[in-house]
């Protein structure tokens, strides 16, 4: 179980045979490629069907014979094992890389490991890295160097990619239109000849080792604008090393062993795998001094972004008071590397079988990684729900260790959470202050049990709902008025910005200038203030000491708020009803804050950071802190915008509302 | 520790003192690695009861003789709670230099059997560790939901050296089971300083009813991909009220010592869909009317269960009726045992009919259930066929407790004089 195996048949591979180099010729001829295809799809689906029914029938019988045995020690059940393939000795790889307009293929000895000819995707250079001792692929990526500053993330990639690993490069349809200098030169360093003139929908494939030889590189230029160069296909031999040459060696200890298994399986994680000095993969952070969260199981909720993992877990593992045997990751679908870089941490990982689309999956997702954390620990009262793009704050632990006190013995609220939705640079200031708030923010939470057990998992929507778990989770009929208490500073940190409903400019205008708490051990202030009764006193001594702002200057302006620091102010804007947020959304666009949604809001309070100060709305007359409106000031309304604009923000607020 | 050898091996020289040996090495090997176990072994536990006494009054005490891990035997059993620690390699590093030889026996984890497609790492149930001629079988206990602890089936993978040690013989594994959480005493015997359960006799007795069975949960996922669970917020009230009926029965039943386990419906919905049927309105136990006490409805009441109705009588069909919130009853059923089948009784409030439901005979078994351990009929499918024919695997809506049950038999009527005392509804 423990012995690193030096070759295991890891990524399921195709057999590639020899009518696919047939076919490969016989390409241009149209009745024939579509009487393949035809016979290639019907072939397909025996396959497909006689196998479902003999996992079906092996199944059952397995099930059958499960119980037949139970008196006995045997365990026949399992005794249908994998026959292992043998381990190849041979020192030779053939390797043939494929480059056109329309469709990429790697193959290694045979068996392809990349193979794309979906229409509309996968467009730019595509880069596959091979361990040199054994030949199986660390790492799969593509760089669509068609667009802007992909070519950075290559030129990162390549550079975090250990010397002597065997590289291969292949284009489809256009990689030059952004591929810079830099990147040229980094090919050119890597053994390429063509690569610093590589131009317009040229074709090419490249194999070579880093820091080493080359063993082959064919180019197809693009005859012109309009048209692409030829399809080319490059077929050479690399010959292996030994698995002693391939690997570090660092001393031989319980952590190297996982770093040494991770290392030989994967690339692109940089200096985790230097031979010299690595990274360190356990970081002993300092314990909390009376922890009440230590026996607290952790929950990462995961799909397949394995780097983004590997900085979420660093961070986690970083805070203090982490107590790593609590940690499950919950990977979604039946992903290898996440799964390694889960145990390169030495924790443990649950793989999840996908079950319904999109939204809805990650929704099951959710429910079904809940419901296992409960059962594995069934002593738990609580549980915390991390996501695979967060950072975690070194004081986060801290954080909840101080205020789940109050989950537990105020029925009023309904979450924890380590996410601030309106706690941005310009306005989040204080540390140790926390709020109450109507709203769910999610990222970094905590859920306690008996609200699962009783209330959510009995009526989680099911996968034919084709809902959000967390707009679900906002949703009256499930929260049920009560409240979430959140830090004005997050200690969490949104990195994430390839996701299932993110994107680089969504990223960048919501979540980058998110502020995060980076100071260890902050002391809360005042925890008790935060009960439900407690509360309302503390906000009626806040509005009591606040000074009214002058409402006829314009909200928006910098200058509406003195240039003073460490004062209260308080502004009163429209709000008929409960649920009429015109004026506050208008004022959350131009102060730069989250307004998809109402976020934040406490009883027709918002509460914030300006200039340092601390800046409370009150919507009048729907909240009942209204009656501390001086008679002589009008509420502030604000317009929305015109109808057209209107339109145009509602696909902005759909994207939003799934995040 | 030197000197406790020696004197123990010169006063013992009838005794054999390598299996006291391969203990005290094998205590060494994991309070090294500060692995608490504790010791469970049938055999030497027996022996430790009888002068439990004086164990207990002297933990410290030196022994004369080598009176315990001396016996002859082939084994000796410690369990390990399993998050007190940390699954290190290096434990087995070391063993192996001490000259043990180990074996692990890994399955999958149950606690996520029951979710829908989830695969975790395989978790170790067992381990055995052999130096010469005797083992340490060293069983792995898992907390589960209902605060018990569980340990699993040792079985063996196909690649496995079945000639390892006699498997056969040893005392766990056979079956998966069950136990509560054991307050444990640190005690000194043979000049050893090791864990045994503070109560060694009713450890020992949990021992011997402590098979457990899963939940068959993939054949409740195909159930439920057949008739679609209702989901409704009427079902999701009910379920949630009969969960918290059960969990008071039980708690009440518990602390009066009285075995019980699931029947009818309640039993029915475990081994069909691992969930309390939504449309069957009461929750149902049984009792072998050998354990009933007196005190069983003075208890329920305290509980605030009020009895809703009593039918039949200790000697003869009894059947105890009592009200949870809203409209949720607890119906408990008593059974008769004869020499070739079991049964229990009903009666008709109205007319004073009697009948009879016959079952084969069965033992007990625990299981988890909404959270709780409680016990069902190892027999499982006997008893539900029995009570509900071969089509229980297709939902009900509408059921006649009188008619029906396929083993229902008319058995006369209550004598007219007698009804006060047998029919009594409140």
């Amino acid at each position: 179980m423990d012995e690193w195996k030096p070759n295991p048949a890891a990524k399921p591979h195709k057999k590639r045979s020899w009518y696919l180099a047939w076919k490969y010729k016989l390409m241009n001829q149209r009745a024939l490629r579509k009487l393949c295809q035809t016979g290639a799809v019907l072939f397909l689906l025996v396959t497909v069907i006689v196998n479902i029914k003999l996992i079906l029938d092996t199944r059952r019988a397995a099930y059958e014979e499960e119980e037949e045995s139970a008196q006995d020690y045997d365990d026949e059940m399992l005794n249908v094992e994998v026959p292992r393939h043998p381990v190849n000795n041979k020192k030779v790889l053939d390797v043939e890389v494929y480059s056109s307009r329309s469709k990429v293929y790697v193959a290694v000895d045979g068996t392809t490991v990349l193979e794309d000819e979906a229409r509309e995707q996968g467009r730019g250079i595509h880069v596959i890295v091979l361990n040199q001792a054994t030949g199986h692929v660390m790492a799969k990526r593509v760089f669509d160097t068609y667009s802007p500053h992909e070519d950075e993330a290559m030129v990162l990639f390549l550079n975090m990619v250990a010397r002597g690993r065997i590289l291969i490069f292949t284009i489809k349809d256009e990689g030059s239109f952004h591929l810079k200098e830099t990147a040229k030169n980094v090919l050119k360093s890597l053994g390429s000849q063509v690569a610093p003139f590589l131009s317009w929908r040229d074709m090419w494939t490249f194999v070579g080792k880093k820091g080493g030889e080359v063993y082959g590189e064919k180019h197809a230029k693009s005859p012109a604008l309009s048209t692409w160069g030829d399809p080319v296909l490059l077929k050479t031999e690399v010959h292996l090393t030994s698995v002693e040459d391939a690997e570090c060696h660092w001393p031989d200890t319980e952590l190297n062993r996982r770093r040494k298994r991770f290392c030989s399986k994967v690339e692109g994680y940089g200096s985790v795998c230097s031979c010299k000095d690595p990274t360190p993969i356990e970081f002993n952070p300092d314990p909390l001094k009376n922890n009440k969260v230590f026996d607290v199981p952790v929950a990462v909720i995961a799909g397949n972004r394995p780097n983004y993992l590997y900085r979420m877990l660093r961070s986690l593992l970083s805070a203090q008071g982490v107590n790593p045997q609590m940690i499950t990751v919950f990977i979604d679908g039946y992903y290898e590397e996440p799964m390694d870089v889960v145990e390169l941490f030495g924790l443990s990982g649950i793989q999840h079988t996908p079950i319904s689309i999109k939204n809805a999956r990650v929704s099951q997702h959710y429910k079904a990684s809940l419901t296992a954390t409960f059962n594995l620990f069934p002593d738990a009262k609580f549980a915390v729900v991390l996501e695979e793009d967060l950072d975690i704050s070194v004081d986060f632990f801290s954080f909840l260790s101080q205020s789940i006190h109050l989950l537990e013995e105020d029925e009023s609220l309904y979450c924890i959470s380590a996410w601030n939705d309106q706690g941005y640079e310009h306005t989040a200031e204080d540390p140790s202050l926390l709020y109450r708030v109507e709203t769910m923010p999610g990222l970094g939470w905590v859920l306690r049990k008996s609200l699962y057990k009783d209330e959510l998992e009995p009526k989680w929507p099911t996968p034919e709902k084709l809902w959000d778990w967390d707009m679900w989770m906002r949703m009256p009929e499930q929260r049920k008025g009560r409240e979430c208490i959140i830090p004005d500073i997050s200690r969490s940190y949104h990195f994430g910005i390839v996701g299932l409903n993110m994107n680089g400019y969504f990223h960048e205008a919501y979540f980058k200038k998110h502020k995060f708490n980076t100071v260890p051990n902050v002391q809360l202030k005042n925890v008790e203030s935060l009960r439900k009764d407690n509360y309302e006193t503390e906000i009626h001594r806040l509005l009591g000491e606040a000074e009214v702002l002058d409402h006829s200057k314009n909200p928006c302006e910098d200058s509406f708020v003195p240039d003073t620091e460490g004062r209260v102010y308080v502004m009163f804007i429209r709000m008929e009803q409960e649920a009429d947020f015109t004026t506050w959304t208008q004022l959350a666009k131009c102060l730069h804050i989250w307004d998809l949604d109402v976020r934040g809001n406490h009883k027709g309070l918002w509460r914030l950071f300006r200039k340092k100060n601390h800046f409370l709305v009150v919507g009048v007359p729907a909240s009942p802190y209204s009656s501390k409106k001086p008679s002589s000031v009008t509420p502030i309304y604000m317009e929305p915008p015109a109808k057209e604009e209107g339109a145009a923000a509602v696909p902005a607020v759909a994207a939003a509302e799934q995040t | 520790n030197g000197a406790a050898v020696s004197r123990v091996r010169g006063s013992q020289p009838g005794q054999d003192s390598s299996r006291w040996h391969v203990v005290r090495k094998f205590l060494g090997l994991i309070s090294s690695h500060n692995i608490p176990v504790y010791l469970i072994d049938p055999l030497i536990l027996a022996l430790v009861d009888k002068d439990i006494e004086q164990i207990r009054s002297s933990p410290d005490g030196p022994s004369p003789e080598c009176k315990y891990f001396c016996a002859p035997r082939d084994f000796t059993t410690f369990a390990l709670l399993d998050k007190t620690w940390k699954h290190e390699v290096g434990l087995f590093r070391t063993a192996e230099k001490m000259g043990f030889q180990w074996l692990k026996v890994i399955n999958k984890d149950p606690r996520l059997d029951g979710m829908d497609d989830l695969s975790g790492m395989e978790i170790p149930l067992h381990y055995i560790f052999k130096l010469a001629s005797h083992a340490i079988h060293l069983v792995v206990f898992y907390e589960r939901s209902g605060n018990f602890l569980w340990h699993g089936p040792l079985r063996l993978k196909h690649h496995m050296d079945r000639k390892f040690v006699p498997f056969r013989k040893l005392h766990f594994g056979r079956y998966p089971g069950a136990f509560e959480k054991p307050e444990l005493l640190l005690v000194s015997i043979d000049d050893l300083k090791v864990q045994i359960p503070k109560n060694p006799s009713s450890f020992l007795e949990e021992v011997s009813h402590s098979r457990f069975l899963e939940c068959r949960y993939r054949e409740a996922r195909a159930f439920f991909q057949l008739y679609p669970d209702d989901t409704s917020l009427d079902a999701v009230e009910f379920r949630k009220k009969a969960k918290s009926l059960l969990h008071l029965a039980t708690q009440t039943l518990n602390s009066l010592g009285v075995k019980f386990w699931l029947s009818s419906g309640t039993c029915l919905g475990w081994y069909r869909q691992c969930n309390v049927i939504p449309h069957s309105k009461d929750v149902d136990l049984g009792i072998f009317i050998r354990d009933y006490k007196a005190d069983i409805i003075p208890a329920f009441q305290k509980a605030g269960l009020p009895l809703k109705h009593k039918f039949g009588k200790v000697e003869d069909s009894l059947e105890l009726s009592f009200q949870g919130e809203d409209d949720v009853k607890l119906d408990i059923f008593f059974f008769y045992e004869e020499d070739d089948h079991i049964w229990n009784g009903g009666t008709q409030a109205k007319s004073g009919k009697k009948f009879k439901y016959l079952f084969p005979k069965f033992t007990l078994c625990w299981t988890e259930f909404v959270e709780l351990k409680v016990h069902v009929p190892c027999e499982t499918l006997q008893y539900v066929e029995a009570n509900y024919g071969p089509e229980w695997k297709v939902p009900v809506k509408a059921w006649d407790w009188k008619s029906s049950p396929s083993n229902v038999q008319d058995n006369g009527v209550w004598p007219i004089d007698e009804w006060d005392n047998v029919i009594q509804i409140y």
